[in-house]
């Protein structure tokens, strides 16, 4: 073995979602019944149907909206989605994520049906086998999909991207959040204990976490746009081992604080030093008042990655014998001695977030072999005009 | 009370094989392989101390470690691993001893049981529930797991060693390989 780079999979699905034919079979829904879902009997009263949902293994033990017929054919009245779509195949249940089984769950959480497209750019994003869902839902590690949004969606749902954006604001985001949770619980079938090992869970396990990056606060382009050139909404997935706070009170300069920020990357029991995978990402957000103060001297984000990078290290003999020799062994130690916490400076995935008031950057270790994601939010565009973008996309001229 | 009707949120696979997959008959003359990863160094010192005595009973042993699961890597590891299984007439897939390496030894195993030759699944007990649950849900309900103790990477190499001796024998009974295999063939 040698240091092996990061590099997603060649069959690939386009980061761009074509672009939706605006569809609408009203309230009564269509004239097929397109809802394949069991219909079961259930006390429709809140505080009953979370007990039964709990019973039935639907639950998370938080309230929920009972998914009734009428609320799920509303939400999808809503969009412009027939619900039979199937959006991906989720592991270890390897059951069909369709439409209306994100409806269902949307509408169990609370979330808003405006956030239809969010959602299923999200689930294709998790689907997607580089982001390896199936390790991600059964590892004994606390491993969640986070979530970064990006375009002017932020703002229409509401995402957090300034105080308390990693968890605590009061938003629709938490709702969004957890309807994935649900989904990844009752498509997916991670429960814990079961089909999940993970020995302590994370509380993000259950809210999810989905985080906006504050564009107008950035000096660099947004995210999506830098890993992979889509410009507008769109959303990169991370599995995310929990999120851990770094504290600056004492840098002036953009590299100064990019020291610390780098070093504190390095604690050695985070999963991007262990041996039993053979790489790791980490995602940093960095607060807008760092951001400024770093980009004085380095307009381009590569290299702050590179900067980051070069102080997420730590010297070899710092590591205890066993761990030491197995990274050896896996030819992870580097000429210099170090071993880096990720095979490469891009694999420092960086984001501009936060309060105003600074002094603190956010990082999130990875679990491993899941590999960040980054998926365009379908646009929903008149028929006419999705004819034509096909007839375009399709032409050989 | 307010009775209603609700949408299920559910979804299941309903793929399923029950088979166990044809047993291994005697091992004289058969290339069995080894599937190790890079986690368990007591699943190395096992399949060390099983190689010599499969060598012992006749036949080949060859090896193929796992890696990483995503990525360019992750396709190319799908394609070497589809290479190995096509040299091989036994798989022993391990080793099923946390979360995520029990579903990466199950989904390799699922993949050298439907190429059709004998497999067999190492697990060790506190994860032979959830192995056998990942097999439902990979759709090969019926996949063999032998079953080691656990825990056994945290313990030193002569009580793994001791491990290895206590359950090779069963792991020829699970494979299909054991004293009514030989009395068959003799």
């Amino acid at each position: 073995m040698s240091i092996i780079p990061i590099s997603p999979a060649r069959a690939k699905a386009p980061p761009v979602p074509q672009p939706l034919a605006s569809r609408d079979c009203g309230p009564a829904g269509c004239e097929v019944d397109w809802l394949a879902s069991e219909r079961v009997e259930a006390d429709l009263d809140i505080e009953a149907f979370t007990r039964f949902s709990l019973q039935q293994g639907w639950g998370d033990g938080l309230p929920l909206i009972p998914p009734t017929e009428g609320r799920v054919r509303q939400f999808l009245a809503d969009n412009h989605r027939y619900p039979d779509e199937i959006i991906g195949i989720l592991p270890p249940s390897n059951a069909e994520c369709t439409v209306e089984k994100i409806a269902v769950n949307a509408v169990m959480a609370g979330a808003s049906s405006a956030a239809l497209e969010l959602i299923i750019a999200a689930i294709q994003s998790i689907a997607d086998t580089d982001f390896e869902l199936y390790g991600v839902n059964t590892t004994t590690a606390s491993v969640f999909p986070a979530f970064v949004v990006n375009g002017p969606v932020r703002h229409e749902l509401d995402i957090p991207m300034a105080y308390g954006c990693l968890g605590g604001v009061a938003t629709q985001a938490n709702a969004i959040g957890r309807a994935i949770r649900l989904i990844i619980r009752n498509v997916g079938g991670q429960v814990p204990g079961e089909s999940s090992q993970t020995t302590f869970g994370s509380p993000a396990r259950l809210g999810g976490l989905v985080v906006a990056e504050w564009e107008e606060k950035s000096p660099w382009a947004p995210l999506a746009e830098r890993r992979v050139g889509v410009r507008g909404d769109a959303v990169t997935s991370f599995g995310a081992m929990g999120t851990m706070n770094i504290l600056d009170t004492t840098s002036q300069k953009g590299d100064e604080f990019l020291e610390m920020i780098g070093k504190s990357l390095t604690y050695v029991g985070n999963n991007c030093y262990s041996p039993a995978v053979p790489f790791g990402e980490v995602l940093v957000g960095i607060n807008p008042i760092c951001a400024a103060i770093i980009a004085e001297t380095m307009p381009d984000i590569a290299d702050v990655q590179e900067c980051l990078w070069r102080h997420a290290a730590v010297d070899a003999r710092f590591l205890q014998a066993l761990h030491r020799e197995q990274l050896e062994a896996q030819d992870r130690v580097r000429a210099d001695g170090k071993v880096y916490v990720t095979p490469e400076p891009k694999d420092l995935i960086l984001f501009v977030a936060g309060g105003l008031g600074g002094l603190h950057a956010a990082a999130l270790h990875s679990f491993g072999t899941s590999l960040s994601q980054t998926h365009g939010i379908a646009q929903i565009v008149p028929a006419q005009q999705a004819a034509e973008y096909r007839q375009q996309a399709t032409s050989p001229w | 009370m307010a009775l209603g009707k609700v949408l299920s949120p559910t979804a299941y696979s309903t793929r399923d094989n029950a088979s166990p997959g044809p047993d291994a008959g005697v091992l004289a003359g058969k290339r069995i392989g080894i599937r190790v990863d890079i986690i368990w160094r007591a699943w190395d010192w096992i399949s060390e101390n099983w190689e010599a005595r499969l060598r012992a009973e006749g036949a080949e042993v060859s090896y193929w470690r796992s890696v990483g699961r995503s990525g360019a890597e992750g396709e190319q590891q799908a394609r070497d691993l589809a290479e190995w299984l096509g040299t091989i007439d036994i798989a022993i897939v391990g080793l099923a001893n946390c979360g995520s390496c029990t579903g990466w030894t199950i989904r390799d195993a699922i993949t050298a049981a439907n190429t059709g030759i004998p497999t067999v699944a190492i697990a060790t007990k506190n994860f032979e529930d959830f192995a056998h649950l990942l097999a439902a849900r990979g759709g090969r309900s019926g996949l063999r797991i032998h079953v080691l103790p656990y825990p056994l990477n945290e313990r030193e190499r002569d009580t793994v060693e001791d491990a290895a001796n206590a359950h090779y024998q069963g792991l020829l009974d699970v494979l299909g390989a054991g004293q009514s295999a030989k009395r068959d063939a003799a």
